[in-house]
Parts: structure tokens; sequence; C-alpha cells
């Protein structure tokens, strides 16, 4: 068990005063926004709203001044994520970009492509994605096919990406490919990542329409595409481990334990209250809230320590889904016969049921993440 | 990951020496001393009294009280340890509850007796009255470990604390067990003398043996839950099917995976808890304390576990872990019995959900970050 041991992780209170700006501003800024809109959660995108975060300097805030940061702790960067997740605020827009680009390129390029572009991912101007599925690789990413080949000043990448969120409104993605062989007993040898300008000669990006007719993520076509050699991040060869260090960073965010939260709160002012089925439902639920919150918050900390939580966070993501997808479910249970169709409540409900089925499988499925948990425990 | 090191994150939650130095004597003597001899012969009704003793040479039962008050003045925090050690190796001692009655006497400024110590929350589990000439009337059922103990400490629904001796005529004892075949007795009091009573004011916690006993049965439900976990890993890298260890079937890693899951939920939940709970010692009378919250959420999070893990160790033990001479059922009949006791976590969660739908959509999150429903 040690390998998935998370403890707890105190915000001082320092941090009181910033979570009540943020309140604040977020009370104003959303005035308007319907239920219907907040029930999108991270899903939702709205540049606008990205750029006034980054003027506050709620993005990047945790980065070095030089790379447009405020110097601030990962902690305080905690307190804003789950305020604005909570109030289901609209921030894919920088989302992908300022979890995990930025903080990849910190790492492995920071003379040369952190200088150039984390400044603007601080202002909220930036939209990245993350080119790692293909066609006929999954769950299996050692397998990709997408192949990078040295040519004079920089590589030719061909091959394309599927599953591709954002892609249509990226600047940049971050691609895993191959720029040498698979070795003997080493399969995730000869992976590298680059960064392809989504504005680069030969990439062609198709939408794929999800059930509820949405256009959120992409089909990815590179062909034939120059990247010059400062858009190699790390070195060539490494990616795999790479990789690693960022999945941590992808899956143990509280938008792994938050993405139903509206039709929780619709359920709550639905509830009644006399009704104990009701009260112990919605109660058990707040209970794995209170759990997963310090959870994610645990392993907030870890990272903020400088270790490489990855197998905390795959405990951590797989627990995450297991609350968000129950909670459509539980709405059925509790008032799938009596609400009205067109509701506030309905309305939310009919989109995170038929979105639900989703969080188990993007950032890493259900089942690679609990073989993940079961290396930790000394299985297999 | 490019984060700078963050200082504020430094682990204040890293085990200080005194918890380090408790964990390390308490798993020594009950990996020494608790056998599946041991525990068969508790079974057939064999106290284990020489195990009490030991534990009392560790200085145990005190270990939460003040110095002054003639005990170590450890944290919960520090005793945590032993709390996980009563689940992980089914120690069958009333252990837990004289650590908390002994806490919840002293810091009434009772003076507290040697000997194992019983626990009674008036208003539950019976029509237990502390009426105001200090009488107690009525009946209490469930009481832990109350044919054992010459001493029972009981919290009045309205802030007392009461010291009374079991031993008088005026008490009588019907014997019960719960399905570990722990003592669970049920008593009857008929206008019963108490030995000393005086107010016990905790910050604004109300039924302080009832949420403390939540916190301990959580407690020791966590070690339960990693001891269900380890003998379910050993065995599935052990036992060998279709020529390969059945724990490289994704069909067991799986369900195992999913388990470490809800038992890392448990664990987290009831350290927060423990934490608050030595904060709430420590508070004014009538401060804002979070333990309630804390207490239900770690009781129903540990609850679900329990569920979980026994289904889950039993399938992957196959008919082995059903048998009675294989060691299993210690564990998992202690899981059964403690998700129940001091509330179950669906009475928890209906205390949880009931404070969620009052605070509504407008209130909720911000009682989940104040911890405070």
């Amino acid at each position: 068990m040690q390998a998935l041991d998370i403890r707890p992780c105190q915000l001082g209170d320092h941090t009181q005063a910033l979570r009540a700006e943020v309140r604040e501003f977020l009370a104003e800024a959303l005035k308007d926004f319907p239920a219907s809109e907040r029930a999108r959660n991270w899903n939702g995108a709205d540049p606008e709203f990205s750029r006034k975060l980054g003027e506050r300097g709620w993005l990047g805030m945790s980065w070095p001044k030089r790379y447009g940061g405020q110097e601030r702790s990962a902690l305080e960067r905690y307190v804003v994520l789950e305020e604005l997740l909570a109030a289901g605020a609209p921030v894919n827009a920088h989302w992908i970009a300022e979890r995990q680009s930025g903080p990849l390129l910190m790492k492995f390029s920071p003379e040369v492509l952190a200088p150039l572009l984390l400044p603007r991912i601080a202002r909220g101007e930036l939209l990245f994605c993350i080119g790692m599925s293909e066609p006929d690789v999954g769950s299996d990413l050692a397998s990709v096919k997408t192949r990078a080949v040295k040519t004079d000043g920089g590589w030719i990448v061909n091959g394309s990406k599927v599953w591709t969120t954002g892609a249509h409104r990226s600047h940049y993605m971050v691609t895993l490919l191959r720029t040498g062989p698979k070795e003997e007993g080493n399969r995730h040898a000869g992976l590298s990542q680059l960064l392809i300008d989504m504005q680069s000669p030969g990439v062609i990006v198709r939408p794929i329409y999800n059930m509820l007719g949405e256009h959120d993520f992409n089909e990815v076509f590179l062909d034939n595409v120059f990247v010059p050699d400062d858009y190699v991040i790390g070195q060539p060869g490494d990616g795999w481990k790479q990789v690693g260090a960022e999945l941590a960073l992808e899956r143990s965010g509280p938008e792994r334990y938050l993405s139903c939260t509206q039709l929780y709160l619709e359920m709550l002012d639905a509830a009644d209250p006399q009704d104990s089925r009701h009260a112990i439902s919605l109660g058990r639920v707040a209970a794995r809230y209170a759990a997963l919150r310090q959870m994610s918050l645990g392993v907030a900390g870890m990272l903020a320590r400088g270790e490489n939580p990855a197998t905390p966070a795959a405990l951590v993501k797989d627990q995450g889904a297991l609350l968000e997808q129950s909670l459509p479910d539980l709405a059925h249970d509790l008032f799938g016969g009596s609400r009205q169709a067109g509701s506030t409540l309905d309305q939310v409900m009919r989109y995170l049921t038929q979105t639900a089925p989703s969080f188990s499988l993007r950032g890493g499925t259900r089942e690679i993440l609990r073989g993940i948990i079961a290396r930790g425990l000394g299985l297999r | 990951m490019t984060q700078a090191i963050d200082s504020q994150a430094m682990d204040p939650n890293a085990p200080s020496p005194l918890q380090s130095m408790i964990a390390d004597s308490v798993e020594r003597l009950f990996a020494d001393s608790i056998s599946a001899e041991v525990l068969a012969r508790f079974d057939a009704g064999h106290a284990a009294t020489d195990l009490w003793q030991q534990v009392v040479d560790l200085g145990l039962p005190g270990a939460l009280m003040a110095e002054d008050a003639g005990g170590s003045a450890a944290t919960w925090l520090e005793v945590s340890p032993v709390l996980r050690a009563i689940g992980y190796w089914s120690a069958p001692l009333a252990l837990s509850e004289t650590m908390l009655a002994s806490l919840l006497l002293a810091h009434a400024g009772l003076d507290v007796p040697e000997g194992p110590i019983t626990l009674i929350q008036v208003g539950r589990h019976g029509d237990l009255t502390l009426n105001e000439d200090n009488r107690l009337h009525g009946r209490a059922f469930n009481v832990p470990w109350a044919r054992s103990c010459r001493w029972a400490a009981v919290a009045s629904a309205d802030g007392r604390m009461a010291l009374v001796d079991l031993g008088e005529a005026s008490v009588s004892l019907e014997t019960g067990s719960n399905f570990a075949g722990e003592e669970r007795d049920s008593l009857h009091f008929t206008n019963a003398r108490v030995q000393a009573v005086a107010p016990l004011k905790i910050a604004d916690l109300t039924e302080p043996v009832w949420l403390f006993g939540a916190l301990i049965r959580s407690c020791m439900l966590v070690g339960a839950l990693e001891s269900s976990l380890d003998k379910a890993v050993s065995y599935a890298n052990e036992r060998a099917q279709f020529g390969k260890a059945i724990g490289k079937f994704q069909a067991i890693q799986q369900q195992l995976a999913q388990m470490a899951g809800a038992i890392g939920a448990a664990r987290m939940a009831t350290q927060v808890a423990l934490r608050s709970a030595g904060e709430a010692l420590h508070a004014e009378p009538g401060s804002r304390s979070s333990l309630a919250f804390d207490v239900a959420v770690a009781k129903v999070c540990a609850g679900e576990a329990a569920t979980l893990a026994a289904s889950v160790t039993h399938q992957v033990h196959g008919a082995i872990g059903f048998t009675h001479e294989h060691t299993l059922h210690f564990t998992t009949r202690r899981l059964w019995s403690w998700r129940d006791e001091f509330g179950s976590d669906s009475q928890w969660a209906q205390v949880l959900g009931e404070a969620a739908i009052a605070s509504g959509s407008e209130g909720f999150w911000a009682g989940l970050t104040e911890r405070s429903l």
C-alpha cells in the first residue's frame, strides 16, 4: 500500500483571502451564466473568460515571473482551480495549456519554448491540445505509429491523431510520436514529444461529433509537417518518461471528481428534506466529495513537494470517475420518474447523462488506471 | 512537476517521533502475541487477559490522557497506530473503548479508574436516562465489552459525563455479541447511582461517546481493511491457476485496485478526522469544530469500503477463505460488525445528506471547503 499512500495536506489560512477573492470574482463574472452551461464544467470554453483570469494573475500563478507567472504556491493555484470548477466556470480555453503543457515546457524546454510560450499561456491567449491516441492506438500508447524523420534543421512528421480534444481551436499540439524504433525489452524506447504549430502546412483537423452532436474532439492528420529542432520537447527518445510525469498532472486535479457537480447541486435543490432516501443517497455522495477533495489535495501537496505521485494520481482519478459517473444514475434513481422535461434539473441531467461515459475513458481508461494501481499493490 | 518546491506544502502530517514509537511497539506486540490460536481461543470464550496486561504495560489505555491525569498526552494522530493495529491484528480487547473513556472522563475532570472501561451514549441504543439526581435508569444495549469492564463512562444527552460502577446491585447484564464474537452486552439500570459526574464541554460537539466512538471504529475499520487487502494481495500472488498466479489476471487486479481506492478514501477521511479530533479537544468550549462533519465522512467512507472489501477479499480467496481454518474470517467478521457500530454508514450519510440538502446549491460548496455542512 506504500505506493498508494496519500497524506492529508492542509491549505494554510493565507489561502482564505484568495478563496474569498475568487468567489467574489465568480459571483460577478458568472451571475448570468445558466445552470445548463455550468453543467459543462471544464468542457466549457470561453477565451474571453480565460483572458480575464489571466489579467487577474490566476493562470500559471505558481510559475516563475520570467515565464509570466506570479510565483505563488501550488496550493494557492489549487484553491483557484477548485473554486472555478465548483462554480462550473468555462475554463477549457486555457485548461490543458495551463495544467500540463506549460509545466511540461518549463521542465523540458526551459530556455527555448517556455520563455516563448508560457507568458502567453499565463495571459490566457494560447490553447493547447494533446496528441496521444491514434486510430489504431488507444490505451496502448507505446504502439503509436506517427513518426518524425530527421531533416535539415528539424523533423518531418507523418501520421494521424484521434480524440484530440480542442484541436480545432488550439494553437499548438504536444505530440507523442516515434523518432526511433522500439528496443528489445523496452517498447517505450524511441518515443518523443514534439510541439506542432497547428498553423503549419500539412496539419488538417476534422471534427468528430459526440453523441450529443457536439464538437469537442477531432481527428488530426499530419502530412509531411515540418517541425523545427527547437520544437522538440526534452530529448528525442525520452517521450515516454516525460509523458509519465505529465500524466500525474493530468490525472489528480480537482477536475477528476468535480465534473458532475452542477447535477449534484440541482439534486440538492430538488430533494425533499423529509425523504430519508434522498438524504441518505445524497449524504453518501457528500462524504465521497469530502474524501476525494482531501485525496486530490493530498496529491497536490505531493506535487508541490516535488514528488511524482503517478500511482496515487491514478487512484484519485479512478475514484473520482466513480463518483462523477454515479451522479446521473442517482438522479435517475431519485428524480427520474418525477422531473419535468425542460426544467433546470432536466437540462443538467440530460447533458451529464450523455457525457458521463467519457469520464472513465479520457485521460486514461479505468482499466489502465486500475492496472497502474494493481502494480502499486505489488500484483503482476 | 516543474513547480518550485513549495515550503508551505512541507509535510506537517509526517508521523511525529512519538507516533512512530507507538506504532513500532504496538505492531511488535500484536504481531508477536496475536496468533490464529489466540483468536480461536477468544472465539471459544477465553478472554485475552495476558494481552490486556501487555497493553497496560505499554501505557496504551491512558495514552490520550493529559500527563497530570496519569496519561501520555498523546494526540489522536499519535495514538492512531494503536487503533489501526487493533483492526489490522483483530485484537480482541476493550482497548479503543478504554482509551476513549479515559480521555473523556479525564477531560471532564474525573478520576479515571484502572482496568478496562466501557462506553455508553445516552439517547443511543436503548432508553437509558441520566436524571437530574445523577441516577441512571433504563436499558442500554450493544454496550462493548460490558461484562469484561467494571466501569462504564456514560455521556448524557445534556453534556454530563458520569462514571458508573457496573458491579452495583442496581445494574444487571445480559450477554450478547457482534458477528466477530466481541462482547456487546445489554445493561439494565434500576435507579443506579453514579460514582462521579461532571460537565463535559468539547467545542460545539454533542454526543461525545457516539461521535468519538464512530471515529475509533473508523480507525479500526481502516486497519481491518488494510489487513483484508494485504491478505488478498498475498494470496493472489501465491495461488496459481492455469499456470500462473491469479494476481496476473486482470479480473483479479481490477477488483483489488477498486478495493484499494475505497480503502484509500477511508484512510484519508479518517486521517482528516483524527487531526480535527485533536483540535476539538483544545478548542474553547462552544467554538466551532469540523469534527462532526469529518467523523461522519470517515464513518461513511470506512463503512462503504468495508462492504466492498469484505466481498472482494472473499472472492479473491475463493473457497479456502470461507473455511474456519483460514484466518480471513477474523478480519471480515470485524468488517461486518464495525461498519454497523456507533452508527452505520447509512445513518451517518443521512446526517450529512440532511445538512447538504439544507445548505442547498448556494451553500454546499462553501460547507465542503469549511468542512462544516
